[in-house]
């Protein structure tokens, strides 16, 4: 830095020093503005075919400028067959949170434990944790499906919950681990001679200190029940079929209707895009900074 | 207040270190006693014993007689401050104080009130709103100390409460720290590696070292009256002057030569050993510089290192190497030859096994 300093000394020297702390310039941000364009076109597609008329999405060349209808939206939620999208919508919603909401809560529980606790096998069984993700989901789906159906939870909502819960709980354990472990085992050598029980350590002096852990695994978990497909179209057919479910099934059924398709779409996105926009303000890291040394 | 004792304590860490051995010691009602030593004595793993984090491997701790090394730390009532501070980062600093009498299920009023008289005893007040992180090394220690004294404990313990403090701040805050344990009378075990600190704030001093206690006593007497060489070389600074010994018959001794004059006591406890292998102490302050001569050991200075009030000065003699106190108005160059004079009376003899002639009898453990 020194060197270039003395040699560029005619030259705008202020300016290139903010250009090397932080090297986007003009170009940067034109680069960085074409990515992002690229990846949310598709985004922008479903929103407005979702927001033409019949018309005007079949028309070519493409129409960019369009006078906006709900009538896509309308007919996806309230005219379409015996059971319209709001209940699908619904069953999403239910099952995506209480089997995050459990997760979450069993997942930092047990990678409390993890990191804090002797026990014999410790390390066998975090790896065994892990290793439940190793298969493809679909490697598990017949033997799933067997004692689903043997417990009579065919279609139910609760067969769903348990199945995500457990796919995101080795997702969770496995995160938070790391998050508990940067925990100063002083702060909470403070609070056991302050007088809390481990318990009430937990909850009132580990946890919050891993919101950003928390928040970060809980939106990954619900990212992953709100999309996952395939053990909900094994295990479910109308009562607690999901949005996805939903998606999948337009098609066969009504040709493809692309309007009321993408209106669809549109709000299977916008619950997942609310919620993450809603909790990442708690994604602060560092934290736990200055609170030793 | 109780009266704590350890009673044959050892911890054993289960990769096999074993950080205290068959500790016996009393700390009674009120007082203030320091552990010192340096890392790795054991003085800290004494005091987590004490509060409950460490689960003690043999022995007993009783508080006014009741075992209590059996009881969770939440049970102990000892409050605790740490070296890092080990402040609640989420929670402001009232809060921070405030959570001992929140685990007890105070009412809110009492809470506030106790917290915001604490808070003015420490000169925090302005302070209540912050977190950690928007406070000093200092204002954490102090929002830290405010924590254990909110709640009125049993015990308070301090381990190495300003060691990640700077020197200025270090010594305001040991002032303070002893004010308050004195208005308080709370029994207070002080864990530091910073004799000047354990000189200026302990009514006792445990010297450990090796997990074992070397020696319990006033600065004074640890100063005055070493048992061993350890608590010599340790306590003291600079460091006790340490020159071998050549025994010439039952009587008398002489270091390279030069035979010394021992005190009456000393010459009665060299009578009664018959080790050969005998080591000369001597503090810097009790050497005086003396022109060369033959009744004198003679040195080379070999550096000074004025402090002001007085000089600290190197020398090296045929012995080994010496350090000497010397008034700052009289300073000898490098490299000049001089003599060095000790103080008979203030002589201390260790024996082969590192153990002092005169103080071995522990008599100076009340």
């Amino acid at each position: 830095m020194t060197v270039a300093l003395i040699r560029n000394k005619d030259q705008h020297v202020s300016v290139r020093r903010s250009a090397s702390a932080w090297p986007i310039g003009t170009v940067g941000y034109l680069v960085a503005a074409i990515f992002t364009g690229f990846c949310l076109f598709p985004f922008y597609v479903i929103l407005t075919t979702a927001l033409k008329t019949e018309t005007a999405i079949f028309a070519w060349p493409p129409v960019w400028v369009f006078k906006p209808t709900l009538q896509s939206f309308y007919n996806a939620l309230f005219v379409f067959g015996g059971r319209s999208a709001i209940s699908y919508l619904i069953n999403s919603i239910v099952i995506s949170a209480v089997s995050t909401i459990l997760a979450v809560v069993l997942g930092a529980m047990a990678a409390y434990g993890f990191v804090r606790f002797r026990f014999a096998g410790k390390r066998h069984l975090a790896f065994w944790i892990l290793s439940t993700r190793f298969a493809p989901p679909v490697a598990f789906i017949v033997p799933i499906y067997l004692m689903v159906q043997k417990a009579g939870l065919l279609d139910s909502h609760i067969a769903l919950i348990l199945i995500y819960t457990a796919m995101n709980l080795s997702l969770v354990i496995w995160i938070l681990r790391g998050f508990f472990a940067e925990i100063p085992i002083e702060i909470e050598e403070a609070a056991l001679v302050d007088g809390y029980s481990r318990l009430q350590i937990f909850w009132r002096v580990a946890v919050p200190l891993v919101r950003p852990g928390i928040v970060s695994t809980a939106i990954l978990s619900a990212i992953f029940s709100w999309n996952e497909f395939l053990y909900a179209m094994v295990l479910t057919q109308s009562r607690a079929a999901t949005l996805p479910v939903y998606l999948a099934g337009f098609s066969n059924s009504m040709g493809l209707a692309w309007g009321e398709y993408m209106a669809v779409g549109a709000m299977a996105v916008l619950p997942i895009l609310v919620f993450t926009f809603a909790v990442q303000k708690y994604l602060v890291r560092g934290l736990t900074f200055g609170a030793v040394k | 207040m109780p009266r704590i004792e350890f009673q044959g304590v050892t911890k054993i860490y289960p990769d096999g270190t074993r950080a205290v051995a068959n500790l016996d010691l009393v700390v009674e009602d009120g007082e203030l006693l320091c552990l010192l030593g340096p890392s790795g004595c054991g003085k800290s793993s004494t005091i987590r014993a004490l509060a409950g984090l460490e689960v003690v491997s043999e022995g007993v701790i009783l508080a006014d007689n009741n075992r209590i090394d059996h009881l969770p730390p939440q049970a102990r009532d000892c409050a605790m401050v740490f070296e890092n501070y080990a402040l609640y980062p989420h929670l402001t600093a009232f809060e921070n104080i405030a959570m001992p009498l929140r685990a007890r299920r105070l009412p809110v009023p009492e809470i506030k009130r106790r917290v915001m008289e604490i808070a003015r005893m420490l000169h925090i007040e302005p302070l209540m709103g912050r977190r950690p992180r928007q406070l000093s090394g200092g204002e954490k220690q102090r929002v830290g100390i405010g924590r254990a004294l909110v709640r009125e404990p049993a015990m308070f313990l301090m381990d190495e409460p300003l060691g990640h403090l700077e020197a200025y701040l270090r010594i305001e805050l040991r002032a303070e720290i002893r004010r308050l344990q004195e208005r308080l009378g709370i029994t207070t075990i002080y864990v530091t590696h910073d004799q000047e600190e354990a000189a200026a704030i302990a009514d006792r001093i445990v010297v450990m070292s090796g997990g074992r206690l070397q020696q319990v006593g006033s600065f004074l007497d640890l100063l005055d009256r070493p048992v061993n060489r350890f608590v010599a070389e340790f306590v003291g600074e600079p460091p006790m002057v340490f020159l071998p010994v050549e025994r010439t018959d039952t009587n008398s001794i002489s270091v390279k030569g030069v035979p010394l004059q021992l005190s009456e006591p000393l010459a009665a406890a060299l009578r009664a050993t018959k080790d050969t292998n005998l080591t000369l102490g001597v503090r810097p302050n009790d050497i005086s510089v003396v022109p060369p001569a033959n009744e004198h050991l003679k040195g080379v200075v070999t550096l000074v290192q004025p402090q002001g009030s007085h000089a600290i000065v190197a020398v090296s003699t045929p012995g080994g190497p010496a350090t000497v106190i010397v008034p700052s108005d009289w300073r000898p160059a490098a490299g000049a030859n001089v003599g060095l004079a000790f103080a008979g009376e203030r002589l201390h003899l260790f024996d082969s096994t590192a153990r002092s002639l005169l103080h071995n009898r522990e008599d100076s453990n009340g």
